[in-house]
């Protein structure tokens, strides 16, 4: 996507940009199968982690309850009765897995599912490992606005994570992978101790170009982002509140 | 108005009011005219210095010292010629000349360029 | 899926926030403030060799209002002129896609800080005379300032007085054209457009609530923006008044406030639009006149007022006088004994 497209300026928001909620909307059975696949891609692992920490379930019946949530979006058309003018479509997502858990244990009729979402590798196991490695004190977190945040913040690292995933697709499509390493060893795994200098030495480059490189990768990644989080809104108002949320915190 | 004709009114008008109250020493409720007219002449001097210094000293403070130096050998001169009453004359008339001397400072225009 | 860690997060947030200056004349010095609508960050102008503030919209990727409402706020500042106005110096987009403007950079304290060095009435009160300078301009050119507070109120190095952050600034309808308007100019009870430049209907005669409670004006609170004008930032200067007159942080004169002042707060403040100082220039006119000793329109004086005003106006002067009074009795006294 060229660059100029975010100059800003006299377009508005165009109301029949793509999104999720178009998507689902939509009479072609295609199109609805690809705003599920997008919605499911950013919002599996958030969905699992909260089950297994809000509900407490065990790795295996998150998963089962995860996959079940997803085909009961698709079944009952949930996204139909979103309203964007409401709440955000994350929040309405969450509390529509609250209901269906406890819809689930109401009815007993939870069986074991397996892969309902077909086009979708879900990593299950990877999940878990994040989970089991996240330092979450179940106990702090009890109220509604800490388990909002909780989701919010895996919403954001799924989110991200996607974003990280293209852009490594395309700094390798445009054979800029150096790019990317550059990205991945400052961004990713960097702390504060690390400087460009000595990022230039590690790969051999002039500090001005790990400066340029890294401005790219960057510029890059947060167009991509941008991009994702824009499809899964429901509005443009959305998009300007869950982008402030999203990128207006830093803590420079 | 500016600070010396300020100066030169208050010290007459102060210094009249001051010599009038001589009148409250029966020994010389004889002499009240001259009294008065002396009384206002000194406190006229006392105003026109003081607003003379006014023009070209701008310190309230200073300003009240000088009064009160013009004021007190004003008043211990006349005392002097009248070899005796040095308490009534030149107590009040070093407070007269305080007087002129901070309102000069304070009020009045400095001069014709300064308006 | 690579697994993001919250260390690796929070640099990417950080990272994505901050403005990509890459193609401009600016190299990034710090973050500064963080307002309602952008973030405020220290910037180097390469060209120039200086300081400079750069208000930048939240996150990039804005084709919408909220670019249009930062434009607006600065092309609010450049008709604005004024040494007590933060001077615009660029406008643009960021390679991010976010807009900004450039300003002076303010080193200097806020006025909540900055007053608990000022212990007294008068010295407050002259502090909010400079403020209403800036304002008044602005009225006289058709703006108004909305947000009006204590946090909007900076103070340089030299005591120079600076009204910041005029994001929410309303120009008025009749002040479109170019040429400055005089003083009565701030007396407009005109309709008003809102950000976007549509006239609100008059059969609605609401919009959105924007403004900073307590100090917004009660027709600004209902969201009645036909109805705002220089009355509604008199109001808000009226209770920054109050502020500034208050026990935190103490100030030296009486606690209790003057008749005299209460009224002018009073009167400023008056919520309804019509007992309030019609103008900038009769509130300051007010002001000017209690720090003088004289009287005060927005006060019925009773006869003890102007005693004690008399008295406060030429208080050494009558304490000097007495002094001689008391002389010349103590004498009188001696004397006879």
């Amino acid at each position: 996507m060229a660059q100029d497209e975010f100059t800003g300026g006299d377009e508005r928001f165009p109301a029949t940009r793509w999104s999720v909620i178009v998507g689902v909307r939509s009479e072609d059975v295609a199109e609805r199968e690809r705003a599920l696949d997008r919605l499911c891609e950013a919002y599996w692992k958030p969905v699992y982690k909260y089950v297994r920490l809000r509900w407490n379930r065990s790795a295996p019946d998150a998963q089962d309850l995860t996959q079940g949530f997803f085909a009961e979006m698709l079944g009952r058309e949930l996204l139909n009765r979103f309203d964007a003018g409401k709440s955000r479509l994350r929040t309405y997502l969450r509390l529509c897995v609250d209901s269906f858990v406890m819809n689930e244990d109401k009815a007993e009729r939870r069986q074991k599912r397996g892969g309902e979402i077909q086009h979708l590798a879900l990593d299950f196991a990877g999940a878990e490992q994040e989970f089991a490695s996240g330092t979450i004190d179940a106990s702090a977190i009890a109220s509604p606005e800490s388990l909002e945040a909780f989701f919010e913040k895996e919403w954001v690292r799924s989110l991200f994570g996607l974003a990280v995933e293209d852009l490594r697709a395309l700094c390798a499509k445009r054979e800029r992978d150096s790019a990317f390493q550059l990205f991945e060893a400052y961004d990713l795994e960097g702390d504060d101790k690390l400087s460009y200098a000595q990022l230039a030495r590690q790969h051999g480059l002039a500090v001005t170009d790990v400066t340029n490189a890294l401005a790219w990768a960057r510029r890059e990644f947060r167009r991509i982002a941008l991009e994702r989080l824009r499809e899964i809104c429901g509005s443009d108002s959305e998009f300007q509140r869950e982008t402030r949320a999203v990128f207006g915190r830093s803590t420079c | 108005m500016n600070k010396i004709l300020l100066g030169l009114l208050l010290g007459a008008v102060l210094g009249a009011i001051d010599g009038s109250t001589a009148w409250f020493t029966p020994a010389v409720r004889a002499q009240m005219a001259g009294i008065i007219v002396g009384s206002t002449i000194k406190g006229l001097i006392a105003g026109v210095a003081a607003g003379i210094f006014a023009r070209t000293v701008n310190s309230v403070s200073l300003g009240i010292l000088f009064g009160l130096a013009v004021g007190f050998v004003l008043a211990f001169l006349v005392a002097y010629m009248q070899h005796g009453y040095y308490l009534e004359i030149v107590l009040p008339g070093s407070i007269v000349g305080m007087i002129v001397g901070y309102a000069t400072q304070k009020y009045g225009v400095a001069s014709a360029a300064a308006r | 899926m690579r697994q993001l860690s919250d260390n690796a997060l929070a640099r990417l947030r950080n990272g994505s926030a901050l403005p990509d200056l890459g193609g401009t004349r600016y190299s990034l010095i710090e973050k500064v403030a963080r307002g309602g609508m952008g973030v405020v960050y220290a910037v180097k102008d390469e060209h120039l060799q200086r300081r400079v503030a750069m208000k930048v919209l939240e996150a990039p990727g804005f084709e919408s209002d909220l670019a249009e409402r930062l434009m607006r706020e600065a092309r609010v500042l450049a008709r604005l002129e004024h040494p007590g106005i933060v001077p615009v110096h660029d406008v643009g987009t960021l390679a991010d896609g976010r807009v900004f403007y450039t300003m002076k950079f303010v080193e200097g304290q806020r006025l909540d800080e900055y007053i608990e060095s000022l212990t007294s009435t008068p010295d407050r009160l002259r502090i909010f005379l400079r403020i209403c300078d800036p304002v008044a301009f602005a009225h006289a050119r058709g703006v108004l300032h909305r947000d009006l507070k204590p946090g909007n109120v900076m103070v340089g190095p030299f005591g120079e007085i600076l009204v910041v952050d005029w994001g929410l600034a309303k120009i008025l309808e009749e002040a479109l054209p170019t040429e400055p308007m005089g003083p009565d100019a701030s007396t407009l009870h005109s309709r008003a457009y809102c950000a976007d430049g549509m006239m609100v209907s008059a059969t609605t005669g609401h919009g959105s609530v924007m403004g900073t409670p307590g100090y917004m004006s009660p027709e600004q609170e209902r969201g009645e923006i036909e109805l705002l004008d220089a009355r509604s930032d008199i109001f808000s200067l009226g209770v920054l008044l109050r502020y500034l007159l208050s026990d935190r942080p103490p100030v030296r004169s009486s606690r209790r406030l003057d008749h005299a002042l209460a009224a002018i707060c009073r009167k400023a403040c008056a919520p309804a639009r019509e007992r309030r100082y019609a103008a900038m220039q009769e509130l300051t006119a007010d002001v000017s006149r209690y720090l003088d000793g004289l009287a005060v329109a927005a006060h019925q004086e009773s006869i003890w007022d102007r005693l004690a005003r008399f008295y406060r106006r030429y208080r050494f002067f009558v304490l000097l006088i007495a002094a001689y009074l008391l002389v010349r009795v103590i004498l009188l006294l001696v004397i006879k004994h």
